[in-house]
């Protein structure tokens, strides 16, 4: 496909000078009007093409982290510009509705093409416009859905809710909580940030809700040779979230969950943990929400990563963003819509100019069946890592991702090597993400082939073993 | 040899067309009527399919976005209303705004849409250059930096935690300490904070946890979910009209100014910001006199509180000036000045770099804006300066206000505020009843209208509403109130 979308893309990578002085300049100028701190370098995405991205000195990088994980089908896919350039999206763009109480003729069925795509048990949605957003959307739900079952779905409002509400205090406003895992990440606004447990620095100086933690398992690599282990590790978790389903101090509404724990180090749950957790929602009464930000759309071989787990029944809500370009979260259950309108609701109720671009990548991972791609390309690097694995142990410790197409990660034994490691492969033309305090996380496009994976092998191994 | 000719013309013509001809020479002359009611039976069959999947019981009617011109919305059953509330107060040029459609058009919104960008991390080459010519050129007095987001409730929430990092920073002597670090992990003090946003009665900011908790507008925006018991202060009631009651509302202020110190002074905890609207929209367009939000100011500096002016619906001209805060003549600039709706790009302005917190990575999320809101947000811009639509918004409003003043002699316009406010203009109705008629008999009239508060009407037209449109409405109106 790579091919196919972009003839002309490099061949490989091609650094001239990095960090370049162009570069180096422009972030120091637009740090002036907004804060560039975080910048790795300032990007012509004119000039990026496919896997590569190209930055203002003429840099040129192959990009396995693809803006945190959020580039699906290569820089300037040309079905993409198809897609922009066409009335819908001009149409999207400047006349921007606010869905909720003028929905356009045509919102029906773009939310069909996101539907089209939908995880197995999946048939409504509603749209948001982050990650983070799509997070707290979906908590909404989960406790104006707790609060129904317990007042009935068409029960009125007391009196003295309505009173407390206005005080931020019970009964109007209860105390409910979502319950997520130790080494989390759903995002930083008030709520998701309650959530979110991987690094203290996402957190710090923010009130939050005090929100209860599980522990997500820790496994022993590699998974084959550990299998007793982790099956303990696994039951030892679940205990700890039947635990704290039965005894946190208030009512848990819902249980929050990635498919593997990106931003906290790509950790990685078996089906049997997760189908445990979808047993104990519902024993407990609580909902399931998984949250596919990160992991869906493709890159772990299944369109969604939960679909590996098999769940049965399917978890109650997924929530999406990132290489969807579009956010928000998929559900089935119609006691999900709260009872009255007006409840999940803002002005714009989503973007239907991002919604169409989800529709269309949609459509361009499912005709081009980009998933099963990146499961082929994705063991093909798997094995090549592990073959590098044997070879320089120390600096492939706990290689993860084994079918799960390229989401792939790999741990150093410390931050510092980590971050040399980054530097380094940003010198041999290979643009890098970490995650957690020593890994590294490989986020390519789903273009990504094996010619992209000899690249990055052969980078890879070039720094490495100059070490 | 044709085209000089056609150049000749239009520049004769330019010199009597109004901004609104100019940009829409085929705008309807008047509201198009299809259907006996609105919705009307393909809006209704429409809606009933799309219910299927997503929640729709909000609808007003299903919209023909392509056919929609101008001040003009048109629907399913080819209605066309004459529409003064332009999503909830979201379109600034009107529908189909030829210079929007050419910016979308353009390569670099085909750039913006498709190669988008985690902005903090990996910025493309223009994006200074687009925030320098759209929104910072944009800047109310006295701020100069941006820090970009993507809805008013976003926008709001990324401004609370630049206020609350910004104190603790300043409290703090250097780095976290061990027991920081450790505690915030399980959202627990002192890693976690116990500071609190200040808002008012009435107010709104949104609808996610942290801006729910600062909105107290009605009980249903904020049933069953959890909130930060967070203080509010009273917002002034004034009475109308203004001049027959200039002693009690000032006494009324005093009053609301007073319990605003005593909450911040004597809260247990620190205040670390106060959110206000410079007219609480969806709380009933409620307005306060430049004398309140001035002393609002002096308290905030004197008790080291952030002041952050919501400006999400009252921003980008509507109130004939281009931040409605600039009514007020503020003796030093708010902290922040939040953003969203008109301006298709949301965000928070603010001044002081300490506003950025102390480290990178804190202010942060995958994308940290939309390059492609930001140019929309450029054009809009421009427009408007080139139009001097800001001065013509005032012009019209005024125009707006003194014929509804008019009317109100004559009937039941209650409490008419927005004097001098552009077409920021409300007023209240007998009851929530007679709101609802008065809503529903306007649409039968194609007029596409919103209400706020709990019995109040508000007007929300987009930058190129004028006075041919403000007749057709005042004329409906009257209709529809003397049929009531
Ligand atoms: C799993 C997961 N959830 C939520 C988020 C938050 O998304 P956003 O940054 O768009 O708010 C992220 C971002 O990295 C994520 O990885
Ligand atoms: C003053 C004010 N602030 C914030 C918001 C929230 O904006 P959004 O609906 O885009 O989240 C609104 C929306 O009506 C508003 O009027």
């Amino acid at each position: 496909m790579a091919t196919k979308y972009f003839p002309n893309e490099p061949t490989g990578p091609k650094v001239v000078q990095f960090p370049g002085p162009i570069s180096t300049a422009k972030k120091e100028s637009l740090h002036k009007v907004f804060d560039s701190r975080a910048t790795y370098f300032v990007v012509d995405y004119k000039k990026s093409i496919g896997n590569y991205i190209v930055d203002v000195d003429g840099n040129t990088f192959l990009d396995v982290y693809a803006q945190i994980a959020s580039i699906p089908l290569g820089y300037n896919n040309p079905a993409l510009i198809e897609v922009a350039k066409s009335d819908k999206m001009i149409n999207a763009i400047v006349n921007r509705p606010a869905s909720g109480n003028f929905p356009a003729e045509e919102l029906e069925e773009t939310i069909q093409d996101l539907l089209a795509v939908a995880p197995k048990g999946q048939n409504q949605v509603w749209s948001g416009l982050s990650g983070a957003d799509a997070n707290e959307l979906a908590f909404k739900a989960a406790f104006m859905w707790y609060q129904a079952k317990k007042r009935g779905y068409a029960t009125a409002f007391s009196t003295e809710e309505n009173d407390s509400v206005m005080k931020n205090q019970s009964p109007g406003s209860p105390e409910l909580a979502i319950l997520s895992f130790e080494r989390s990440f759903h995002g930083r606004l008030f709520a998701s940030a309650s959530t979110t447990c991987s690094k203290p620095i996402h957190k710090l100086d923010l009130p939050s809700f005090n929100w209860p933690k599980a522990q997500f398992p820790s496994y022993k690599y590699p998974l084959d040779k550990n299998e007793d282990a982790n099956k303990q590790e696994d039951q030892r978790c679940l205990d700890i979230v039947e635990d704290l389903l039965k005894n946190w101090k208030c009512p848990i509404a819902a249980l929050l969950i990635e498919p593997i724990q990106s931003e906290g180090g790509d950790n990685h749950g078996s089906s049997f943990f997760f189908q445990g957790l979808r047993d104990l929602t519902l024993k407990y009464g609580s909902l399931l929400i998984i949250d596919e930000v990160q992991t869906g759309v493709g890159a772990t071989g299944t369109f969604w990563a939960h679909e590996h787990f098999n769940m049965s029944p399917a978890p109650d809500m997924v929530t999406f963003s990132k290489k969807f370009q579009t956010a928000g979260y998929y559900f089935h259950d119609p006691e999900i819509v709260p009872n009255v309108p007006y409840r999940q609701f803002n002005t714009w109720c989503g973007d239907p100019a991002r919604m169409i671009l989800g529709g269309a990548i949609g459509k361009e991972v499912k005709s081009n069946d980009l998933s099963a791609v990146c499961k082929r390309v994705g063991e093909y690097l798997y094995g090549k890592l592990e073959a590098l694995q044997a070879k320089y142990p120390t600096y492939f410790q706990d290689l993860r991702g084994k079918d799960r197409g390229t989401f792939i990660a790999w741990s150093f034994e410390s931050g510092a090597t980590r971050d040399k490691f980054l530097t380094d492969m940003k010198q041999s033309g290979i643009n890098m993400g970490s995650c957690a305090e020593t890994s590294i996380r490989l986020r390519p496009t789903l273009v990504f082939e094996e010619k992209h994976a000899d690249i990055l092998l052969a980078a890879i191994e070039k720094v490495i073993s100059g070490y | 040899m044709l085209r000089p000719i056609k150049h000749l013309r239009s520049i004769r013509a330019k010199r009597f067309l109004s901004t609104c001809e100019s940009y829409f020479p085929d705008e309807p002359k008047a509201p198009i009527l299809k259907t006996s009611t609105i919705p009307g039976p393909k809006s209704e069959q429409l809606n009933n399919e799309l219910g299927e999947i997503f929640d729709n019981r909000a609808t007003y009617f299903v919209s023909d976005y392509y056919n929609s011109k101008g001040n003009y919305i048109s629907d399913a059953d080819g209605n066309y209303l004459l529409d003064v509330y332009a999503q909830i107060s979201s379109i600034a040029l009107g529908y189909n705004n030829p210079e929007l459609i050419k910016t979308a058009k353009s390569d670099e919104m085909t750039n913006a849409l498709i190669n988008r960008p985690a902005l903090a991390c990996f910025p493309s080459t223009d994006y200074a250059t687009i925030l320098n010519e759209g929104i910072l050129s944009a800047a109310p007095k006295g701020m100069n930096k941006v820090w970009t987001a993507l809805s008013g409730s976003d926008a709001n929430e990324t401004a609370y935690k630049a206020a609350f990092m910004y104190h603790h920073t300043k409290r703090r002597n250097g780095d976290f300490s061990a027991e920081e670090l450790e505690s915030v992990m399980n959202n627990e003090l002192p890693g976690a904070s116990d500071m609190v946003i200040l808002s008012f009665d009435k107010g709104f900011h949104g609808r996610l946890f942290g801006s729910l908790s600062t909105t107290r507008s009605k009980a249903i925006h904020k049933l069953d979910i959890p909130a930060f018991n967070w203080p509010k202060a009273p917002f002034p009631s004034l009475k109308y009209p203004l001049n027959e009651f200039e002693a009690e509302n000032r006494q009324e202020e005093d009053k609301c100014l007073q319990e605003f110190e005593s909450i911040i002074k004597s809260y247990n905890g620190k205040v670390a910001a106060m959110i206000i609207e410079p007219v609480q929209s969806e709380g009933g367009d409620n307005h306060a006199t430049p004398y309140f939000f001035q002393q609002l100011r002096k308290i905030t500096q004197d008790n080291d509180v952030l002041m952050i002016v919501d400006e999400v619906q009252t921003g980008v001209g509507a109130s004939g000036k281009l931040w409605a805060h600039e009514h007020f003549d503020l003796p030093s600039p708010p902290d922040m000045v939040t953003f969203s709706k008109k301006f298709q790009a949301a965000g928070f302005y603010f001044s002081n770099p300490e506003l950025q917190p102390n480290q990178p990575y804190r202010q942060f999320n995958t994308w940290c804006g939309d390059p492609s809101k930001a140019l929309i947000a450029k054009t809009i811009y421009q427009e408007v300066v080139k139009h001097d639509l800001v001065n013509k918004t005032a012009s019209i409003g005024n125009y707006l206000f003194s014929n509804l003043k008019s009317l109100a002699e004559k009937y039941p316009i209650l409490n008419l505020r927005g004097e001098n406010f552009g077409t920021f203009i409300a007023w209240d109705c007998k009851d929530a009843n007679e709101r609802g008629k008065l809503l529903l008999s306007l649409r039968n009239k194609g007029i596409n209208i919103g209400g706020c508060g709990d019995y109040s009407i508000r007007l929300r037209p987009p930058l190129v509403f004028e006075q041919k449109h403000a007749d057709i409405f005042l004329s409906a109106l009257e209709d529809a109130l003397k049929e009531l």
